[in-house]
C-alpha cells in the first residue's frame, strides 16, 4: 500500500493539513463537515491507483481559520487556488463528501475546466422536496457522528476515530468543526436556493454515492442532484448511512475506482 | 452616586404542567408551545405588574425588564414592550437587561425603540445590552458563531446612532444601512446609561470595562461576583482609570419573609432543585449550564447542546476560572443559600447578608431578584413590602468596606 504523508504546509494564504498519498492521476478529496479524522481506509485503497490530496479546509483540522471566510463560495474559490499553489494537474478527478459535495457542486458550476470527473458523495446543498437534511445544531458533536452512520457500532472506521472516549483535543476538534460549519452554512441551512438551477449548466460526468440510509442528508437529495445534472448517474449503496467513504469502503472504492477509471 | 435598589422578576409562565417538563426533560425552545394557555398568561401578567407596581410604592428605586424567546422562563420576548408598560406603572427607573443584539438583524430598530422609551418615560431608562443566551440564537436563527461580532458591531452601530448626528451610511461586517437617521433620539445625553449583562463570561466583562460602561453580574454567587469585579477593576487599571460603583451591577436572588424559617422555606422556589427537571440528584445539567439554572420551576431544564451552541461559547469561558466559579456554586438549595446564591432570611438576616455582599462587592446597581416560580402572590408582594420597608433603607446608608477599608460585615450563622 503506499505510503502517506501527513504534513502542515503554507498554501492558498493559509497553514494548511495536508495528507497525501499514492501515485497516478491526481485525485482531490474535499470533505464534509466533520472534518477529516485521519487517512482513511478507503483513500489508502485509492491511493494505489491515484495520487490522493485530501486537504483540510480553512477553520477543519490544523488548517487556520481566516476569518473572512464566510460561505461555500467561498470554500469554492479557496479549493482553486490550494490547487494551483500546489501544481494540481487539471483537470482533476475530485471528490466532495457531504458539505465538500457541496462545494465541490458549485465550483463546477463556475468552472467546469477544473473537473475531469466528479464524485458527489451525499452531498448537501440542495433542500430536498420531501424530508429534511438532519439539524446537527439542535444535538450533540457525538450524537451528530453517530448519525451519519447507519450502523456505528459495526463499522471499523467509526471505531477507529470516534468509537471510544475523547481526548479533550479531540472532543475540541468535534466543536471546532461545527463552529466552521456554522460559520459557512448556518442560513440557508446547509442548502443554497440557486445551486439546483446552475447545475443544468454542468458538463462534468457526475457520479452520485448515497448511503441507502442516510440520515443526514436525504437520499431524496441524490436524486434532485441526478435529475438535475446532465450527465450524472446515482448509486446508491445498502445499509449505509450518510459517509460510505468510512462505513463502506469496499463498496465505495469499487464505485469510485470504476468510474473515475485507470 | 448613591447606591440603587431595584426589583427584578423573569414573569415567567409557570403553569404548565409539571409532567410535561417531565416528559420532554426541557422546558425551552422546542417545548410545544400547544401546552401554553393564554387565559392563564393573561392572569399571570396582570399578578406580575402588581408586584412591580408594588415594589415601586415601597421604595424601590426601579424595575429591572428583560428577554427571552420559546421559553417558561419568560413571557417577555420583547423587552421593549416590557419597558413600555412597566414605565406606565412605576415611578422610578425602568432598566432593560435587555436587548440581545445579536439576535437583530436592523439594530438602527433597537436604538428607535430604546429613544421611544427614554422619552416616553421622561428619561427614566437605563439600556442593557446582552448576547442573548444559546436558545435566544437558536429560537431566532441567529449565527451563534457570530454573536460576538454581531453584539460588538450592533453596539458601535447604536451608539453611533445616539450620539453622532445623521444622516450617515453604515456598512460594516454584519450590518448594512443606506442612511441611518432615525427622527426621535433619546432624551437622555449622550445617550442613556448603557449596561451590559452577562453570566460570567470574562471577554463580556474585559468588553464592558473597555467600554467603561456598567457590567451586571446575572444571578451569580458571591465569589464569582467578586471576581468579575476583580477582572473589571484589573482592565481599568491597566487603562489608567478607576471604576466606580456604578460600573458594577449584581442581580441576586432574594427571598425575604417575616421569619428566618418562613424565607428559607418559600426561597425553594427560587431554585431549580425544586423542579422536576433540570437537575438530576442535585448536579447541573452540564458543566455549560452550570450556574445558569438556579431559578425554580421556569428555569429548571436547559437542555445543554441549546444553552451553549457551536460557537456561542468561547474555549476560555468553558474551561477557564469562571466556569470552575460556576461549578462551585452549584449543589442542593442549602448549597445555594450558603454560597450566597441565593439570598433569604428575614429582615434582619438578610440586611446583615446584603451588608456583607456589599462589602466585598460594592455594586453601585443591586437587583433583588425577588419573585420566582410558583412563589405565591401574597408571599412576594410581603416579601416586596419587607424589602422596600426596611431591607433598603437600612442598606442606602451602608458604605461597603472597600470604600471604608473597614471589616467586612460577616456572613450570619
Amino acid at each position: 500500500m503506499a505510503a502517506m504523508s501527513h504534513s502542515q504546509i503554507d498554501a492558498a494564504g493559509l497553514s494548511v493539513e495536508l495528507r497525501r498519498g499514492g501515485q497516478g492521476a491526481p485525485l482531490i478529496v474535499i470533505h464534509g463537515e466533520l472534518g477529516m479524522p485521519g487517512w482513511l481506509d478507503s483513500f489508502a485503497r485509492l491511493s494505489e491507483q491515484y495520487d490522493v490530496i485530501v486537504p483540510s479546509l480553512p477553520g477543519y483540522g490544523r488548517s487556520t481559520r481566516p476569518d473572512w471566510i464566510m460561505g461555500v463560495h467561498d470554500l469554492a474559490a479557496w479549493v482553486t487556488w490550494f490547487a494551483r499553489d500546489l501544481d494540481i494537474r487539471t483537470p482533476a478527478n475530485v471528490i466532495g463528501c457531504s458539505l465538500g459535495g457541496w462545494v465541490a457542486a458549485e465550483l463546477a458550476t463556475v468552472a467546469p475546466q477544473f473537473f475531469n470527473k466528479l464524485v458527489l458523495v451525499g452531498a448537501m446543498g440542495i433542500k430536498p422536496d420531501r424530508g429534511e437534511i438532519f439539524d446537527y445544531f439542535l444535538d450533540s458533536g457525538p450524537t451528530g457522528l453517530r448519525r451519519a452512520f447507519y450502523r456505528p457500532e459495526e463499522s471499523a472506521e467509526y471505531a477507529r476515530f470516534w468509537g471510544r472516549d475523547w481526548t479533550p483535543e479531540e472532543a475540541d476538534l468535534v466543536e471546532q468543526h461545527r463552529e466552521m460549519t456554522c460559520r459557512i452554512a448556518w442560513k440557508p441551512y446547509m442548502h443554497s436556493l440557486t445551486l439546483r438551477h446552475l447545475l443544468a449548466g454542468v458538463r462534468t460526468p457526475t457520479l452520485l454515492v448515497w448511503g441507502r440510509e442516510d440520515a443526514i442528508t436525504p437520499l431524496r437529495v441524490g436524486e434532485i442532484y441526478a435529475q438535475a445534472i446532465p450527465r450524472a448517474r446515482l448509486a446508491t449503496i445498502e445499509q449505509c448511512g450518510h459517509m460510505p467513504e468510512m462505513e463502506k469502503p469496499d463498496e465505495f472504492t469499487a464505485l469510485v475506482r470504476n468510474f473515475f477509471g485507470p | 452616586m448613591t447606591r440603587q435598589f431595584f426589583y427584578f422578576s423573569e414573569m415567567g409562565y409557570n403553569a404548565y404542567p409539571l409532567e410535561a417538563a417531565e416528559k420532554y426533560g426541557y422546558t425551552s425552545l422546542m417545548f410545544p408551545n400547544s401546552i401554553f394557555e393564554p387565559e392563564k398568561a393573561r392572569d399571570l401578567w396582570q399578578m406580575f405588574l402588581r408586584e412591580h407596581e408594588h415594589a415601586s410604592a415601597m421604595g424601590f428605586d426601579g424595575s429591572v425588564c428583560n428577554e427571552h424567546h420559546n421559553n417558561v422562563l419568560s413571557m417577555q420576548e420583547s423587552v421593549n414592550i416590557s419597558a413600555a408598560v412597566i414605565s406606565q406603572r412605576i415611578k422610578g427607573t425602568i432598566a432593560l437587561i435587555g436587548n440581545p443584539l445579536p439576535i437583530h438583524d436592523n439594530p438602527v430598530r433597537v436604538a428607535e425603540e430604546i429613544a421611544m422609551l427614554d422619552l416616553i418615560s421622561g428619561g427614566r431608562i437605563i439600556s442593557g445590552f446582552v448576547r442573548g443566551t444559546g436558545v435566544e440564537q437558536l429560537s431566532t436563527n441567529a449565527n451563534p458563531a457570530y454573536n460576538r461580532e454581531r453584539f460588538e458591531e450592533a453596539f458601535e452601530l447604536i451608539k453611533k446612532t445616539w450620539t453622532v448626528p445623521g444622516p450617515f451610511r453604515w456598512e460594516g461586517k454584519h450590518y448594512h444601512l443606506r442612511v441611518v437617521n432615525p427622527w426621535q433620539l433619546p432624551l437622555q445625553k449622550p445617550h442613556p446609561p448603557i449596561w451590559a449583562a452577562g453570566i460570567l463570561s470574562p471577554e463580556t466583562i474585559r468588553w464592558a470595562a473597555k467600554q467603561r460602561i456598567t457590567y451586571l453580574v446575572l444571578g451569580s454567587a458571591l465569589n464569582a461576583t467578586a471576581a468579575c469585579r476583580d477582572i473589571y477593576h484589573e482592565v481599568a487599571r491597566q487603562d489608567g482609570w478607576q471604576p466606580e460603583a456604578r460600573h458594577l451591577g449584581y442581580l441576586i436572588h432574594t427571598c425575604v419573609m417575616d421569619t428566618d424559617d418562613e424565607a428559607y422555606e418559600m426561597g425553594k422556589h427560587h431554585y431549580g432543585g425544586a423542579s422536576v427537571i433540570g437537575r438530576r440528584g442535585g448536579a447541573a445539567a452540564s458543566a455549560l449550564t452550570a450556574g445558569t439554572g438556579s431559578a425554580g420551576v421556569t428555569s429548571g431544564g436547559p437542555h445543554p447542546e441549546w444553552m451553549a451552541p457551536p460557537g456561542y461559547m468561547s474555549k476560555q469561558a468553558k474551561t477557564g476560572d469562571m466556569a470552575k466559579e460556576r461549578r462551585t456554586s452549584e449543589g442542593s438549595y442549602e448549597e445555594a443559600v450558603r454560597a450566597g446564591l441565593i439570598v433569604t432570611g428575614s429582615p434582619k438576616t438578610v440586611i446583615q447578608k446584603f451588608k456583607h455582599i456589599i462589602d466585598r462587592t460594592d455594586p453601585g446597581y443591586l437587583t433583588f431578584w425577588a419573585r420566582e416560580g410558583k412563589k405565591p402572590h401574597a408571599a412576594t408582594m410581603r416579601g416586596i413590602e419587607l424589602l422596600g420597608r426596611e431591607v433598603i433603607p437600612a442598606l442606602r446608608e451602608h458604605q461597603s468596606a472597600l470604600v471604608t477599608g473597614k471589616e467586612v460585615t460577616p456572613w450570619p450563622q
